[in-house]
């Protein structure tokens, strides 16, 4: 146990180190672009004015409320201080929306989208994998190719292509939107199938790209278990094929357990692709829009939600690594 | 398997039922006849219902166009950009200047009503006007240096002029353009909303309207108002009660009971929506529009059925940067570079032809509409205009004015070093940066270099409206289109030296272009009446312009797209379609997407397909 607390500790260690790292490279990277959003807001409201000291005066009254004016390490502070409660102030490109507000009303559909999508994507991907190194044949030879194929296809390609066969051609999707361009969220049945119809391309522009990556990683490692000493040994002492292929599963499944909890940890940012073809709502297109109008504040808080993310991933994931494999338990231990 | 994608799904739907909101009351599904769909305004979320408050995201409700939108806040006149005069909406068309043209009075509609039932009157105008200047909104910066004060009694009120020096009007045709892009809001809810908020100018500017429950509390008296709106469309709902059925207005009430607008992501998505009948009125680029029904047999049209298919009023514009020695020093070099760009082939690349040519609107400093040609001599400049493509006069011209390739490298130098110029538009706007590739192939055919870098356009516009800037050589944007003021506001835009040295510079002179002259030309247009007088004085600026080029126009373009589909809603706006005034005169309707200006006419002509 004692083993056990020094490492965490240890671990812990680090990603505290890690995240504050990250939350001042989320805070200052954005800030070192050369935009002056500040310089947009006030542009919109001057429009017109020729009065130079009127101009600088609106310019200023913005530079105060988004606290631009102050030094770069009293904004850190005022932004870690006001982040902490979780306020991460004004939005620049929408403003006076908080971002705390477009964050929360956008990350549900993100998550809704994403997630069904990377578990499902995940397990049917490692599941032919296995299977195809299992069975071998006609099967691999047909699996492989097309796994080839999807997993090297790019994420907006997919996308495109099942919007304008099945969006635009076959008119069986809807081609935009998170609920249909006619209705207004209640809860009836014809609301969630509208809901459900509209999910079904963006679920599987996901889906697919993401099941040809896996089945190519499950099937080499697969293989590479199936042709193992433990195996042969097994196989020589009689054990049924069912049991080994699950030892076999159990040791494949590793590398591919750690592709798994990286893909949930930056889903944030995976959803770009289909948000944006799809018109669909969520914190991918989000947070593009925000990159692209130099919003830092928004900018700062989806990347912050990114790194969270991942940090707390790779920890559960340092845990659960132990429960699955008994020799990264005992490496902790040392 | 099947179980767990049931879950999945299932998770997926309590998650996006629990991130939106429920309406509680009214049509849950639009009826489809009764509604019209548009595309192109709304690009996301709606921030704010506040008419005096600032940078809303609110294109539908609270945005101008081809003039100012008014479905749910009115102005007091509607602007109609194709014949160039002001229609009375809460006003009578009764405004009137005084003979020195320092007041000017109006009178309000006896049934212009708020939609809390109450009149409209004086003190709605003068306090909307007044709390503009205190916290320095739009109206307030606008026009707070042009108006000097507004006063009045019931529903009579007078606009006072602020005075220069000479005690002559600073600029009566802003006072007009206040008319029709200025919303009204009600006297009793600003000061509402100013006791709320301590008076505090941000904080007021900030307001969103709505109350902690998230309802609408601020009074309109437009025909429409705010239904539903979410992160993904923004739907309105006709006020039955609407004041506008008077006699003294429309008549009637307006034909869609409801206005709705998607959020798509791109014009891609919001194409598609066009082509599947799930958008009706479109304000966005099509690529090759015509394809939509030469091609594809849709029912989709635009105002005129030919080639340039809408209504171009605005000017996109290459500036050259003044602080650039080069281009400073030598006239000769801004217009050689002019002269040798092949506009045909930006109308064709950028515009797919959807815009007037050079030779159907020759190059001046006016829109192609009929109202602005006639405003210039077009026989006294014509030696003077060029319609491009002229890589041998440009090449003279550089070679007269000494601009030489003396090392043989295939450019021109200046001062021994080799004449590099950028040529520079927002990144992603895809018609403009077209147009920088053809700026920069003509300085290669002339022995400039001419490189095109795209900055995303938060950058270009942090730069381009800093009048010390030495980054940008040659850059693109619009100055106005049309609105009263216009075309006296354009040309100031492109040579009036208001706007010199002003830091955060969004208003005009983006090049920072020196030349007294043109400013005292300039100086007289607002408060000279007699038309003659005005040609002279515009055909002199444009003697100045076309010489001197400050900068040039690559194309016509309209303020606004418009583009319908009529599989539900017919009798849209079309070449020469007329809106039958309560008086009974025949009005010529705008394209100007049903909501813009005199274009909200049509919305009062739609009809049902069948």
């Amino acid at each position: 146990m004692k083993g056990y607390r020094k490492y965490f500790g240890k671990k812990i260690f680090w990603f505290v180190l890690t995240f504050i790292a990250a939350v001042i490279l989320n805070f200052i990277l954005p800030r070192l672009m050369p935009a002056d959003p500040v310089a947009s807001i006030t542009g919109k409201l001057a429009g017109g004015n020729t009065d130079a000291q009127a101009v600088a005066q609106i310019y200023e009254r913005y530079q105060e409320e988004f606290g631009t004016n102050l030094p770069m390490h009293q904004q850190f502070f005022k932004f870690v201080k006001n982040a902490i409660h979780g306020n991460f102030g004004l939005s620049f490109s929408q403003y006076p929306r908080s971002v705390s507000d477009i964050i929360s009303s956008a990350i549900g559909w993100t998550i809704a989208l994403q997630l069904p999508a990377i578990l499902v994507g995940w397990l049917l991907g490692n599941l032919l994998g296995a299977l195809a190194a299992y069975i071998r044949k006609g099967f691999d030879k047909v699996l492989l190719p097309v796994s080839l194929f999807l997993s090297n296809v790019p994420a907006f390609g997919m996308a495109v292509v099942l919007l304008v066969v099945f969006g635009v051609y076959l008119k069986v999707a809807p081609t935009a939107g998170g609920y249909a361009f006619d209705m207004i969220p209640h809860l009836s049945w014809d609301f969630i199938k509208s809901v459900i119809s509209h999910y079904q391309l963006p679920f599987w522009s996901i889906v697919l790209v993401s099941i040809g990556g896996q089945a190519v990683g499950m099937r080499s490692m697969s293989i590479y278990e199936l042709n193992a000493d433990y195996v042969k040994y097994s196989r020589f002492l009689g054990i049924k094929d069912r049991k080994i292929v699950g030892y076999v599963f159990r040791n494949a499944m590793l590398p591919q357990v750690t592709g798994l909890a990286l893909s949930i940890g930056t889903m944030v940012g995976g959803a770009l692709v289909a948000e944006i073809i799809f018109s669909y709502p969520g914190l991918g297109s989000t947070m593009y829009s925000a990159v692209t109008s130099a919003d830092y504040p928004l900018i700062s808080a989806t990347t912050l939600i990114i790194t969270v993310m991942v940090l707390i991933v790779t920890f559960l994931l340092d845990i659960i690594y132990g429960f699955i494999d008994p020799r990264v338990k005992a490496a902790q231990f040392e | 398997m099947k179980k767990l994608i049931a879950l999945a799904l299932a998770v997926m739907m309590v998650l996006s039922l629990s991130v939106t909101a429920f309406a509680a009351e009214g049509d849950v599904v639009l009826p489809r006849e009764e509604t019209l769909y548009f595309a192109g305004q709304q690009w996301g979320a709606v921030n704010s219902w506040n008419p005096i408050g600032t940078n809303q995201n609110n294109s539908m409700a609270i945005a101008a166009g081809g003039g100012q939108r008014t479905i749910m806040y009115e102005t007091l006149y509607m602007w109609n950009i194709l014949d160039g005069k002001l229609y009375g909406l809460l006003a009578n068309d009764d405004y009137a200047w005084n003979d020195d043209m320092t007041q000017l009075t109006f009178t309000i509609k006896d049934a212009a009503k708020w939609s809390d039932g109450t009149d409209v009157t004086a003190a709605d105008v003068i306090r909307t006007f007044d709390i503009g200047v205190e916290i320095a909104n739009g109206t307030g910066s606008t026009y707070g240096p042009y108006i000097e004060s507004i006063e009045g009694e019931g529903k009579s009120v007078t606009i006072n002029a602020k005075l220069n020096d000479a005690g002559q009007p600073v600029n009566p045709l802003k006072i007009l353009d206040f008319l029709e892009l200025t919303l009204i809001a009600q006297a009793d809810w600003i000061d509402q909303v100013y006791e709320a908020n301590d008076g505090d100018a941000t904080a007021i500017l900030n307001d969103d309207g709505l109350n902690d429950a998230g309802e609408l509390e601020v009074p309109y008296t437009g025909p429409y108002t705010r239904y539903f709106d979410d992160d993904q469309k923004v739907i309105f709902i006709r006020d039955d009660n609407y004041w506008g059925q008077d006699e003294s207005m429309w008549g009637k009430l307006p034909a869609p009971k409801y206005i709705a607008h998607a959020m798509y992501a791109d014009n891609n998505a919001g194409d598609n929506a066009l082509r599947n009948g799930e958008v009706d009125v479109s304000q966005q680029f099509t690529a090759n529009v015509q394809d939509m029904w030469e091609k594809d047999g849709l029912p989709i049209s635009t105002y005129y059925m030919d080639a340039p298919y809408g209504i171009c009023v605005g000017l996109p514009t290459a500036w050259y940067n003044m602080n650039i020695p080069v281009i400073a020093e030598y006239p000769a070099l801004r217009k050689a570079i002019a002269m040798a760009v092949d506009y045909d082939s930006i109308n064709a690349n950028a515009m797919t032809g959807q815009s007037p040519t050079f030779v159907q609107a020759p190059r001046s400093l006016m829109n192609p509409t009929d109202a602005e040609q006639a405003m210039y001599d077009h026989d006294a400049v014509a030696d003077l205009q060029w319609v491009g493509n002229d890589v041998d006069g440009a090449n003279a011209l550089l070679d007269e004015a000494g601009l030489l390739d003396t090392d043989g490298d295939g450019f021109r130098e200046y001062n021994g070093e080799k004449i590099s110029l950028t040529a520079v538009c927002p990144n992603g706007w895809t018609d403009w940066m077209a147009a920088m590739v053809e700026v920069a192939n003509a300085g290669a055919k002339i022995g400039i270099e001419i490189t095109t870098p795209y900055p995303e356009a938060d950058t270009f516009n942090a730069v381009f409206t800093d009048p010390d800037q030495t980054e940008y050589a040659i850059f693109m944007w619009s100055p106005d289109a049309s609105t009263p003021a216009n075309p006296w506001s354009r040309v100031n835009q492109f040579m009036g030296m208001d706007y010199v040295g002003v830091q955060n510079n969004w208003s005009g002179n983006w090049g920072q272009y020196v030349n007294e002259e043109a400013d005292a030309l300039l100086k007289q247009i607002p408060t000279t009446t007699d038309e003659a007088t005005l040609k002279d004085l515009y055909t002199q600026l444009t003697e100045i312009y076309l010489t001197e080029v400050p900068s040039f126009t690559l194309m016509y373009r309209p303020a606004v797209f418009f583009t319908v589909n009529e599989s539900v809603w017919t009798n849209y706006p079309y070449e020469g379609s007329t809106h039958t005034m309560a008086d009974g005169t025949e009005v010529l309707v705008p394209p100007t997407d049903c909501t813009d200006g005199f274009g909200i006419a049509a919305l009062y002509d739609l009809e049902l397909v069948g």
